[in-house]
C-alpha cells in the first residue's frame, strides 16, 4: 500500500483537468466517480497511484485521473500493469479495461495475472459490447442479442469472468454496478486494500448501443449471503446466480507474488542501445 | 437494495443530517456540471445551459447549508457510510434517464424528480425523528426542496413535451439498429 497523503484529499483532487468524452448517460462516469472516491477514502497520494488501461471506452480512465497513467495497447493492460508493479512495488497499481479488451483480446493475460497473484486491482467495465467501435458483440454478449452486426445473435455462450478469475487464482473477486456509486466505492476500496490480485467486474451500461441496459439499475441486488473464503463455493454461487448479484464474492488468503525476488535482479542494461534513435 | 428514509431517520444526529444535506447539494452541483459539459460536447446547447442553471441553483443551496453548519463539527464519513434512501443522494441525476438528444422538458422532468425525492427524504426524516433539532433542520430543508419543486414545475410548464421523434438522429452513432 502506498504512503498516506500528508493532508486530507478529496475525491475531486484525484480528477485531472481533462473532461471525459463518454456518451451522456454512460456508466463509466459513475466508475470514474467511484474510483476517485475509493482512493480518497484510502487517502492514497496521487503520485503513488498508477492507472494502466488498454483500449476502449473504459480505457480512457487514466486520462481523467490526476495520477500516473498509461493508456496501453489493446488487451495488454495487464502485462503493462504487471511489469510496473514488479518494478515499482511501492505503487498502488490499478488496471482498467472493458469486456472486449479484457476478456477477448486480453483474455489470456487475465488467466496469468490471476495465477501470479501480483498485488494489482483489475477493474473491468462490462457493458457486454464493443462500444467504441460501434457495437459489435463482445465475449459477455448474450448469444441471442440480435443486431445487424450479428444477425440472429452470435449463438455463442458468454464468457463467465468471475468463474474464470476464481479458477485462475484471483485473491479477491467482486461484482459491482456502476450506478451504485456508494457500493462500488466500497468494493473498490476493499479490492485495493486486499493483498494480491483483485478482480472487480463492474456492470457499466452502454446507453448508446445497449439502451436496454438502462434497466440494470432495477435488476441488481445484493447477494443473499456474505462473501466466502472458499473459491470452489464462490464459483458454485456465481455459476448459479442471475448475473446481477453485486458485492464481494470471494476473499482469498493466498500469498501475493513475492516481490522481494525482483529486488535482487540487476535491471541495469544499455537501454538506449536497444532503440534506434 | 435500498433502505427507506423512514428507517434511516432515527439514526441521524443533527451534525449527520447537516452533512447529508450538504453532500446532497454538493453532489448535485457536480452532477449537473458534468451533465452540462456532456451535453455541450454533444451539441445539445439548450439542455447544457439548463443543467448549468441547475448547478448554480444547487450551489446556492449548498452555500446556505454550509453557512448553517459553520459552527457545527461535521462528522467524517466514508463514502459508503452515507445513508441515502436509494443508491445515490436524492438529487443526483439518474444517468439511465439521460440521452444526448434529450429535450429541456425531459431534463427538467428529471430535475423535478430529484427535487421531489430530496423533499421526500427530508420530510421522512422530519416525520420520524425523535430529536427536535434534527426535526427542525429536516423541516427547513424539506421546505427549501418544496420551493425548488414549485420552481421546477413553473419552469417545466414553459417547455413543451418532446415530439415522438425527439431522439431521431440523421447521423446516428450506432452502426446497428
Amino acid at each position: 500500500m502506498s504512503a498516506v497523503a500528508p493532508c486530507k484529499l478529496k475525491a475531486s483532487d484525484y480528477k485531472s483537468g481533462t473532461k471525459p468524452v463518454w456518451c451522456p448517460g454512460c456508466g463509466d462516469y459513475h466508475v470514474l466517480a467511484s474510483v476517485t472516491k475509493a482512493v480518497a477514502a484510502l487517502q492514497l497520494a496521487p503520485e503513488n497511484i498508477a492507472v494502466i488501461s488498454g483500449i476502449g471506452c473504459s480505457s480512457r480512465l487514466p486520462a481523467y485521473l490526476n495520477s500516473y497513467g498509461f493508456h496501453g495497447v489493446h488487451g495488454r493492460a495487464l502485462p503493462l500493469a504487471t511489469g510496473l508493479k514488479v518494478a515499482r512495488p511501492d505503487l498502488t497499481v490499478i488496471c482498467a479495461s472493458g469486456d472486449g479488451d479484457g476478456f477477448s483480446i486480453g483474455g489470456n493475460h487475465l488467466l496469468h495475472a490471476c495465477r501470479r497473484n501480483i498485488d494489482i486491482t483489475y477493474i473491468v467495465m462490462d457493458n457486454e459490447i464493443y462500444g467504441m467501435t460501434k457495437g459489435q458483440p463482445s465475449p459477455t454478449t448474450a448469444p441471442d442479442w440480435d443486431t445487424d452486426l450479428a444477425p440472429g445473435g452470435t449463438g455463442v455462450s458468454p464468457f463467465h469472468p468471475l468463474v474464470i478469475a476464481l479458477a485462475s487464482g484471483a485473491n479477491f473477486v467482486a461484482r459491482a454496478f456502476s450506478g451504485d456509486v456508494k457500493g462500488t466505492t466500497r468494493t473498490l476500496a476493499e479490492a485495493i486494500s486486499h493483498p494480491g490480485f483483485s478482480f472487480v467486474q463492474i456492470l457499466s451500461p452502454c446507453v448508446t448501443f445497449r439502451p436496454d441496459q438502462r434497466d440494470w439499475k432495477t435488476k441488481v441486488h445484493p447477494p443473499p449471503v456474505e462473501f466466502t473464503t472458499d473459491a470452489a463455493q464462490a464459483a458454485r454461487r456465481v455459476m448459479t446466480d442471475d448475473g446481477f448479484n453485486i458485492g464481494v464474492l470471494y476473499k482469498g488468503s493466498r500469498d501475493k507474488y513475492n516481490q522481494s525476488v525482483e529486488r535482487e535482479v540487476n535491471f541495469e542494461c544499455d537501454f538506449d542501445g536497444e532503440f534506434l534513435v | 437494495m435500498s433502505k427507506s428514509a423512514e428507517t434511516l431517520a432515527q439514526h441521524f444526529t443533527a451534525p449527520e443530517l447537516l452533512l447529508h444535506a450538504l453532500i446532497i447539494e454538493l453532489e448535485a452541483v457536480q452532477s449537473y456540471k458534468d451533465l452540462a459539459e456532456q451535453m455541450r460536447e454533444c451539441g445539445n446547447k439548450d439542455v447544457a445551459e439548463l443543467f448549468e442553471k441547475m448547478s448554480v441553483l444547487e450551489a446556492e443551496h449548498a452555500a446556505k447549508i454550509r453557512e448553517e453548519a459553520k459552527d457545527v463539527e461535521l462528522p467524517e464519513l466514508a463514502p459508503w457510510e452515507y445513508r441515502w434512501s436509494g443508491l445515490e443522494p436524492p438529487e443526483n441525476i439518474d444517468l439511465a434517464g439521460v440521452h444526448y438528444l434529450m429535450t429541456p422538458h425531459q431534463a427538467l422532468t428529471l430535475a423535478l424528480e430529484n427535487e421531489v425525492s430530496a423533499m421526500a427524504f427530508f420530510d421522512a426524516v422530519a416525520h420520524d425523528t425523535a430529536d427536535d433539532k434534527v426535526r427542525s433542520f429536516a423541516q427547513e430543508f424539506a421546505a427549501d426542496e418544496r420551493q425548488h419543486v414549485a420552481w421546477m414545475k413553473d419552469w417545466l410548464a414553459k417547455y413543451p413535451p418532446p415530439d415522438d421523434d425527439w431522439d431521431y438522429d440523421p447521423d446516428p452513432p450506432a452502426a446497428i439498429d
